[in-house]
């Protein structure tokens, strides 16, 4: 992966910066430039809450390249509260805590690296919020 | 569709690992063979489709290079990428030329070379058919999207995982009898159950086999006076928002539901007016979904229905008669053309042991980037 395109994508991987159109209020993550619902390319930054409730669930013993060492790994759909569905891994979790409806929220960890002297990519996951 | 076209001549490579075989060789080699096949038709343009070849690392602007080997000179050429979805993408093309009064005849080729690549390195490339940032970048790879499926799938349907057995078996039964099938043997319940969990519930057995591959169709404007022609008597193509989880939450695939319903209205013609169908099934999960996409079966039923052994060869809508992308090989850029090449040989009687008795209507769709990409067509 090149620098520039990890550069690109710091504010949405970190902070879980979406959009949100100016026009018709609705939120987009990853951000959009223009609105996929009216058409609108008054979009503004919106940061998500990061909190959400696992979709779907599956648990990864094969990975693609550069996920290998993560293996097994969950990965996830989570349906975050303003909307949105994104795809993750859940980190920190225990097999019976990993469940369709669980309520999850997201944490910065190492996603990605790149060889030995590329990038190192950090970005979300998901783990489960403490009971109570 | 406005004129008939005519599928004069067709070619497909054995769809085994090709080791002496480059990409532009397996191109080269299914172009031949619809040309010889094509009894004398002279194409004026060429276009092939490819769809990991350039991230790969292989060779780029496919559609010269492939005119250039097979020695078509001065002709006008393009090269196709829309994912799995390729093959069916340049043939609709190569027939709106036709259609369009641009050329007599048009040669579509499809290829994939995917044996050269480390497993892994192919997982990322295929990966990046999906949200290259959002999915792929994060460890969501065409495996990891169709177990998430299958999830799901079995979750909201209540029905046993092992029902995805017969999706893989009909499949298996059918590659056992193509010579061409990368793996042409039948699959037991033994060995589906037993074989390793990718991404759970799916295992190595729900996920069609990436193979190397070429197949090519030879299509021109449409002469009345053969009956026993082979027609494009429809087609369709659609796309729909992209990204995994809307089929995955809502276990269906609206663009190939879409696509289908067009291109049989393009055609005249509905579901039950087919003798056999070929549908998308790089992963039990797509394969699932495709088949209730086009109405064969009602959300839910489609694994029912197989275990009734109503998609063999012998039953009421025959599926994937030369093994599918599951027994017959998944060469990406190449499947939709497999599929036309494959119903061009039912259509024509000449499909030896996978034959299908008074074949003479087919429909095929293949699909991309997780069935946001639909292509479909109507044989006859
Ligand atoms: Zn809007």
């Amino acid at each position: 992966m090149h620098f520039a395109r990890s550069w690109r994508q710091q504010s949405s991987n970190l902070r879980l910066v979406g959009s949100r159109c100016a026009s018709c209020d609705a939120i987009f993550f990853p951000e959009r430039i223009r609105c996929t619902g009216c058409g609108s390319s008054e979009l503004k930054d919106y940061r998500l809450s990061g909190r959400g409730t696992i979709s779907t669930v599956t648990r990864v013993f094969e990975a693609p390249r550069g996920f290998e060492s993560q293996v097994p790994y969950f990965a996830a759909l989570v349906e975050l509260e303003e909307g949105p569905i994104i795809c993750a891994m859940l980190t920190d979790v225990d097999q019976e805590d990993v469940s369709v409806g669980k309520k999850v929220s997201m944490v910065t960890r190492r996603i990605l690296a790149h060889g030995d002297d590329g990038p190192i990519i950090y970005a979300y996951k998901f783990t489960p919020e403490l009971e109570g | 569709m406005v004129d008939r076209i005519e599928i004069v001549g067709i070619g497909r490579t054995c769809a085994k690992e090709r080791w002496t075989r480059g990409l532009v060789d397996l191109a080269v080699e299914a172009a031949g063979a619809a040309l010889d096949d094509g009894g004398g038709v002279s194409p004026s343009a060429v276009i092939v489709s490819n769809a990991l070849g350039g991230a790969l690392g292989d060779q780029q602007n496919l559609g010269t290079f492939t005119a250039s080997h097979i020695g078509l000179g001065k002709v006008e050429t393009h090269s196709v990428s829309s994912d799995e979805a390729s093959g069916g993408a340049a043939l609709r093309l190569a027939s709106a030329l036709v259609g369009a009064g641009m050329h007599e005849a048009v040669l579509v080729v499809g290829a994939e070379k995917t044996s050269d690549a480390l497993p892994d390195e192919l997982e990322s490339v295929r990966a990046n058919g999906l949200d290259a940032t959002r999915e792929a970048g994060f460890g969501f790879g065409p495996a990891v999207a169709s177990g998430l499926g299958m999830q799901r799938y079995v979750a909201q349907h209540g029905i046993d995982r092992s029902l995805f057995y017969h999706l893989a078996s009909t499949a298996h039964l059918h590659g056992a009898r193509n010579p061409f099938a990368f793996l042409p043997w039948e699959l037991s319940f033994d060995q589906y159950i037993h074989s390793p969990v990718l991404a759970d519930p799916l295992t190595v057995c729900d996920l069609a086999p990436n193979c190397d591959g070429g197949a090519a169709v030879l299509i021109r404007k449409g002469s009345e006076r053969s009956s026993s022609s082979v027609n494009i008597l429809g087609s369709a193509s659609v796309s729909a928002p992209t990204g995994i989880s809307e089929p995955i939450i809502s276990l269906s695939l609206g663009a190939a539901a879409h696509c289908a319903t067009l291109a049989l209205r393009d055609a005249g013609l509905s579901i039950g007016d087919l003798s056999f169908l070929d549908l998308h099934d790089s992963s039990s999960f797509i394969a699932a979904l495709s088949i209730e996409a086009v109405g064969l079966a009602k959300p839910g039923e489609a694994l029912l229905l197989a275990k009734d052994g109503h998609f063999r060869f012998d039953g009421p809508a025959p599926l994937w008669t030369f093994g599918g992308l599951k027994a017959r090989g998944n060469a990406p850029g190449a499947d939709g053309l497999y599929q036309v090449v494959e119903a061009t040989l039912q259509l024509r009687g000449d499909a030896g042991k996978s034959q299908i008795d008074g074949a003479d209507r087919a429909f095929v769709q293949c699909l991309g980037s997780f069935g946001a990409t639909a292509v479909a067509h109507v044989l006859g």
